[in-house]
């Protein structure tokens, strides 16, 4: 643990945070292409685990044409940040993504996560994607229940032990030795279940507020002791990709990325994947032009908001969060909070719910003074401060005034 | 000059002007600060955004004076050190002397000036003090500041080279876990949230500095008849001079 806690405040100066690459040179990305067709190749020749599933055929029958293939195909290439001359690759990668076996769990969370890859109007290519990737086991979607449905995780394990990609949705519970989240006939604690999964996966990856940094759950006063994964899981790579919820085209884009490279994408020092959280949201906002201005909305429904003025003081948390929904936006491209008209309110970054989703600019918020415990803004700690210091110097003056002793007045 | 007085000198001529251009840059960087923080008057809405640029402007002066900041405050490190008037940093090491006067001048303010056992002609350990403690506060707005600011540049580059961005990183990536540290929070994971609570709690900080600065300079003037607020216009004060003999 203590080494840990090292390493983690070494990588804070190692420049890791928000610094994106967008170029590393010709030279990087041919090798790289070499290195993405023979692992493409090889994954051809394996078979799909589980179901046999032509990924083309179904997303054909969604109704999805080859143009919009490839039009999605060439703006996920430019979300990995990868060169254009990479698109093709990634169509093919897409088409076999069912050759990477997923396990997918819940622990202290709202399903948000699973809805939103599942309940678009209209699948749009990423949550086809992630509708038919092996999902070897997914506790809110399989039909199974109770010890069948432990049966079917204790074979997927077996079968892929060391291969799979372990997903985790929801917060890790750590109060009384685990027990406020317990899964199962054995009552498995969220605890257990975690670590043992993670133990036998290649990689796991955390997806949703709650499972990244505890979301909501870890939320004062955090009454579970609700965690992240990344707190519980030691010693495998981590990924990442916060926000309530994530992002399907960001858990597809981990996933293709692994699919396409073998390996997991460059990460920050969150472990957040650079590709979508190397960039702050205020500055790829389409409102930006009003927040230099100064041109904000006052109030809801004002001239200001019916003409898509900055909502900074609506307590957009726009400039303190990294994330590409400025620039990917949801559900492929359809929308997003600021461009629906209401602040970001910073949910894929750590504490999100206590220091950055008060509706409010950050000067009026209720967040916890320096002090700890109450609940009071840094503002009225300020002015507190301000006038203990008034009251002192003025209680000082008027001694001073009416007992202080001059120089110069008395024997001198 | 009053008889039996002397006036010894002080401030500096650089030292004067490090501390009227800090005098301004504060008011500017408060101003600018709780705009940037929630804008609190609002633009024109008739006029066209291109005409104004009334959050940029504010940003552009609060960096503006934070580099003006930066600059002093590398000046005043190097004179803690070298300066070849007084070294300040051997008025605040810990030694016997220094205590027994920081408590003598700490007892001259309580007693309101009923004892004064100290030598009021040089700089002494409790101004010192109090003086060291501004310059770390200061020292952590611009270093939490920075943070806040390469926020920005994050594809890496800046109008002068990627050495600025990934020098500021180098320079200030560690305010995150500390302003962790100091901001608390029920999650254990650091934030730039956390940075930025603490730049505008430490704003206060600095304001109470102030505030108490000014009232102890004035005091000081009236109740020590030395003439010490003229220090920062005139750099000298004047006084006794069998008072210097003392201490
Ligand atoms: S709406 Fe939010 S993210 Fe967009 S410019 Fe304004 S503050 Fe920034």
């Amino acid at each position: 643990m203590p080494g840990d806690r090292i390493e983690s405040i070494k990588s804070l100066f190692t420049a890791k945070s928000a610094k994106v690459e967008t170029n590393k040179g010709e030279q990087y990305y041919q090798k790289l292409y070499a290195q993405c067709r023979a692992r493409l190749d090889k994954l051809k020749s394996m078979a799909p685990v589980g179901s046999n599933i032509k990924i083309k055929e179904v997303i054909e029958e969604e109704g999805v044409n080859r143009r919009d293939f490839l039009k999605w195909a060439s703006a996920t290439t430019a979300m990995l940040m990868l060169p254009a001359s990479f698109t093709p690759l990634v169509a093919e990668a897409a088409t076999l993504m069912n050759r990477v076996p997923v396990i997918w769990i819940e622990l202290q969370d709202c399903a948000g996560n699973s809805e939103a890859l599942l309940r678009s109007d209209g699948p749009k290519i990423d949550e086809i994607l992630l509708d038919i990737i092996s999902l070897e086991f997914h506790e809110t979607l399989m039909a199974p229940s109770g010890h069948q449905a432990e049966k079917q995780l204790e074979d997927a394990v077996k079968t892929f032990k060391g291969k799979y990609i372990l997903f985790v949705e929801g917060s890790v519970p750590m109060g009384i030795d685990g027990h406020f989240g317990t899964i199962g006939a054995k009552a498995e604690t969220f605890i257990e279940h975690l670590t043992k999964l993670a133990n036998d996966a290649a990689a796991v990856v955390a997806v949703g507020s709650c499972a990244t940094f505890g979301g909501v759950p870890a939320a004062a006063p955090n009454p579970t002791d609700a965690k992240g994964v990344m707190e519980v899981v030691q010693g495998k790579p981590i990924v990442n990709i916060p926000a309530c919820p994530a992002n399907p085209s960001n858990m597809v884009g981990v996933l293709l990325h692994y699919v396409l490279t073998g390996q997991l994408p460059e990460l920050d020092s969150l472990l957040r994947p650079k590709f979508a959280f190397g960039y702050r949201i205020h500055d790829n906002c389409e409102r930006r032009a009003h927040f230099d201005a100064g041109e904000f909305v006052e109030e809801w429904g004002d001239e200001g908001a019916k003409n898509n003025f900055c909502l900074y003081k609506m307590g957009c948390k726009g400039p303190m969060t990294f994330n590409n929904c400025s620039i990917i936006r949801y559900n492929e491209g359809v929308n997003w909070p600021v461009g629906v008209g209401r602040g970001c309110i910073g949910c894929s970054e750590p504490d999100f719910w206590d220091k950055y989703a008060y509706e409010r600019p950050m000067a009026n918020a209720n967040i916890k003074a320096p002090t700890g415990g109450v609940e009071k803004s840094v503002d009225e700690f300020g002015l507190g401060l301000l006038t203990a210091a008034g009251i002192g110097i003025g209680i000082h003056a008027a001694a001073s005034a009416i007992a202080g002793k001059k120089d110069n007045q008395g024997e001198a | 000059m009053k008889k039996g007085y002397k006036k010894v000198e002080r401030m500096t001529g650089a030292m004067r002007l490090i501390h009227w251009v800090n005098f301004f840059s504060m008011i500017v960087a408060i101003a600018t600060g709780l705009y940037i923080a929630a804008p609190y008057y609002q633009t024109l809405i008739a006029e066209p955004a291109v005409n104004k640029y009334v959050m940029a402007w504010n940003r552009w002066g609060h960096f503006i004076v934070a580099i003006i900041f930066d600059v002093t405050s590398i000046v005043v490190a190097y004179l803690y050190f070298f300066s070849r008037f007084e070294k300040p940093y051997k008025k605040v090491l810990p030694t016997a002397k220094n205590i027994k006067e920081f408590f003598a001048v700490l007892m001259n303010l309580i007693t309101l000036n009923r004892s004064k056992n100290f030598d009021s002609s040089h700089s002494d350990s409790f101004n010192t003090v109090y003086f060291t403690i501004f310059h770390l506060l200061l020292a952590w707005m611009l270093f939490t500041g920075l943070q806040l600011y390469v926020h920005g540049l994050e594809s890496g580059q800046s109008s002068i080279g990627t050495w600025w961005p990934a020098l500021l990183h180098l320079a200030t990536d560690w305010t995150i876990p500390v302003s962790h540290a100091l901001v608390g929070s029920s999650g254990g994971v650091a934030t730039i949230m956390d940075v930025r609570i603490s730049h505008h709690a430490t704003m206060w900080l600095i304001i109470v500095w102030v505030v108490f600065h000014i009232y102890y300079q004035v005091w000081r003037t009236i109740f020590w008849q030395e003439g010490d607020i003229a220090i920062a216009f005139g750099g000298s004060k004047f006084v006794k001079e069998n008072d210097k003999a003392q201490s």
